[in-house]
């Protein structure tokens, strides 16, 4: 056991002093997250909102729909852009591809003087963003019937905005993203790690240096597990306090997202390991461990949501474990669903522990 | 009381690797405190012979034993007390020399004085700093050190001076002769014809797997070397008739003007200095060129060294 500890000191020891190490481990995934963050929240400011306004009396809009869109204008969150009366939307919104379209009906304003005025919203349900859009419209919209409610002698009239109702979630890109990013930095750390380590340590002779010691295979082989679980976590608190600091994420304490983290590091460097044990030349070890994770990232729901993806695509996730790691984090860290994550991290624990036994079996530090 | 004084004994050791048998059942025996040198071409199968004794591979057949036990069963009991320099040694880039052999003294649980062990192999201004920045030679000298961790009673080097610069390759010998000071046991193998010979009581030449000769450097250069050439620059071939009547052969080279005489001993040169001075015949220069193991190595290869190699 003192050898484990002296290994893993050292192991630390090398991990600070490599630049590169704890550029890709720490600084890298900080990057991204800024990244993403920039560009999604740089879109969320800024919805393209097609308005059709049919509400024409005499040829011209009446006052209240365009007390309306200079409303929704004000919110500063739409590029609004205006659609002839005349068109029909759905059809028009199909073939351009819209997202966002508003219809405010004719007789809007005689019906807000009835209490009976609706406003139909058609949007496209595969953007990450209509629940945010659709926020926006509500609350321009309450803000609306406030106003009117706040008159002397208050008609008590209000507006309805009418579209697809769906459950109310909360979550913002960034909820989803970060859980991705925990378990994208604790793949990508332990599989590259478990690699380089293995690969160079056979080739440069460390292996065979070590080999003459009283140094077991098998506690070197915890020793390393240990190391790059701790790393995993210190990567995971890099990301959670970038996530609550800048993005204000509000992540939910659950002893399951930490079990996750370990068992992800474990299930990784145990495919690291065999990849290097069959794929002998380092370099060509990196570009296989690659191969595995690059794709992985994007299929298994690390960045986009799956239900985003094609049925194909999505029956190609079920098959990888990563989708489990991104969905037991989510449910266990954010939505605050463990019973949800619990099924997740069992099966990680269990392609985890599979992993790192083959891994630990297959390596040798001595060839032939 | 004799098994106290032997440090290795290896009985009809075999190695196979498919159809390529690497140790062809060599047998020796070293005994403790001297330098012992495995001498052979690459691919001769020293690393092999090395690393069996090591217990980091397994023979096909033989038995060797190891400062009394079985390399077959008592591996923990002969890792504990061998220090280990592997062939291409390396060891933890971003530890300094002081971490390095910190680390691998902790693998051994071993208490053993870190800053005398730096002494010994003079490192003392490089302790602080990281490996990879070392040279070669400052490399293979903490290598060295780091053989030295657990305090072994025998110390394999294995080519410990391949690939450095004859300054550093001398500092290195300075080590390994610190070694034998302390009373260590050291198995040294090398494809240095002149590394053996400046450091080994003992030299084994191995070819093809199969022990060619073992001796003393001397005794086998008296056993299989040619005899010493002394070569007279510049002289007159009225030295030869001179010289042939000592009982020497001796022949004249016209284009260079030399004169080339094999000795049969030593005191020949004296004798024939004397002779050639009361005779006043002059001479340019004199040049004595020893037999070396390299031709030990070609009488009992028909081979030079460099031939020998196997890619």
């Amino acid at each position: 056991m003192n050898r484990v500890l002296i290994d893993l000191k050292a192991s630390f020891k090398i991990f600070f002093r490599s630049k590169a190490a704890v550029f890709w481990t720490l600084a890298f995934p900080c990057i991204l997250i800024l990244l993403f963050g920039a560009i999604f929240s740089e879109m969320d400011s800024k919805y393209s909102l097609y308005v059709q306004n049919q509400d024409i009396v005499g040829g011209e809009p009446t006052l209240t729909s365009r007390n309306f869109i200079e409303a929704l204008n004000q919110t500063g969150a739409f590029n609004l852009h205006t659609l002839d009366p005349t068109i029909n939307v759905t059809g028009y919104a199909l073939d351009k591809k819209l997202s966002y379209v508003l219809v405010i009906p004719e007789g809007f304003e005689n019906d807000v003087s009835k209490a009976n005025a609706t406003i139909e919203f058609i949007y496209d349900q595969s953007q990450t963003s209509a629940m945010v859009v659709m926020g926006i419209l509500n609350s321009v919209i309450n803000e609306m019937n406030l106003g009117i409610a706040s008159y002397p002698n208050p008609p008590q009239h209000f507006v309805v905005l009418q579209g697809e109702t769906i459950a109310p979630k909360r979550f913002s890109f960034m909820d989803f993203f970060l859980p991705g990013m925990i378990a994208m930095s604790a793949m990508t750390t332990s599989i590259f790690t478990a690699v380089e380590i293995s690969s160079r340590y056979r080739e440069t002779g460390i292996f065979r240096k070590l080999a003459t010691t009283p140094l077991r295979r098998i506690e070197w082989i915890l020793s390393r597990t240990l190391y790059l679980i701790v790393i995993s976590f210190i990567g995971m608190s890099v990301i959670l306090m970038l996530g609550i600091a800048l993005f204000n994420v509000k992540v939910i304490p659950d002893p399951l997202s930490l079990i996750l983290v370990a068992t992800t590091s474990m299930l990784f460097s145990g495919m690291g390991m065999i990849l290097s044990r069959f794929v002998k030349d380092p370099e060509t070890a990196g570009a296989a461990a690659n191969a595995i994770t690059f794709p992985m990232m994007f299929l298994s729901g690390s960045f986009f949501p799956l239900e985003q993806m094609p049925e194909f695509l999505r029956s190609i996730a079920t098959v990888l474990p990563l989708t489990y790691v991104n969905n037991g984090l989510r449910d266990a860290m954010i939505m605050g669903e463990p019973q949800r994550a619990i099924m997740n991290t069992i099966i990680v624990a269990v392609l985890g522990v599979i992993c790192l036994l083959a891994g630990a079996w297959i390596t040798k530090w001595e060839e032939e | 009381m004799k098994r106290n004084l032997v440090a290795i004994e290896v009985n009809s050791l075999v190695k196979k690797y498919g159809d390529l048998t690497a140790v062809d059942s060599i047998s020796f025996t070293i005994n403790k405190g001297e330098i012992f040198s495995l001498l052979g071409p690459n691919g001769a199968g020293k690393t092999t012979t090395v690393e069996i004794l090591e217990c980091l591979r397994r023979p096909t057949s033989g038995r060797a034993y190891v400062l009394g036990f079985d390399i077959s069963k008592d591996q923990d009991d002969i890792k504990k007390r061998i220090g280990v320099l592997p062939q291409e040694f390396n060891t933890f880039d971003s530890l300094t020399v002081r971490e390095n052999l910190q680390y691998f003294a902790g693998m051994f649980g071993s208490s053993v004085d870190i800053d005398s062990l730096i002494k010994l192999v003079d490192l003392e201004d490089k302790r602080n700093e990281q490996y990879k920045k070392l040279s070669g030679g400052l490399k293979q000298r903490l290598g060295v050190a780091m053989a030295l961790v657990n305090d072994p009673e025998i110390v394999f080097l294995d080519e410990p001076t391949s690939g450095l610069d004859p300054k550093a390759r001398h500092e290195v010998w300075n080590a390994i002769r610190g070694l034998k000071r302390q009373g260590k046991t050291v198995f040294l193998t090398t494809h240095y014809m002149e590394e053996a010979e400046a450091l080994a009581d003992t030299v084994t030449i191995i070819h093809k797997g199969k022990i060619a000769a073992m001796g003393t450097p001397e005794e086998l250069i008296t056993r299989y070397g040619q005899r010493n050439l002394l070569i007279l620059r510049n002289t007159d071939k009225v030295a030869v008739p001179l010289i042939e009547t000592m009982g020497l052969e001796a022949n004249f080279d016209s284009d260079a003007g030399d004169v080339k005489v094999t000795l049969n001993h030593s005191s020949d040169v004296s004798e024939i200095v004397r002779a050639l001075t009361l005779k006043q015949i002059p001479f340019g220069e004199m040049q004595l060129k020893r037999s070396s193991l390299e031709d030990v190595f070609l009488n009992l290869t028909g081979e030079t060294l460099r031939e020998a190699e196997t890619p």
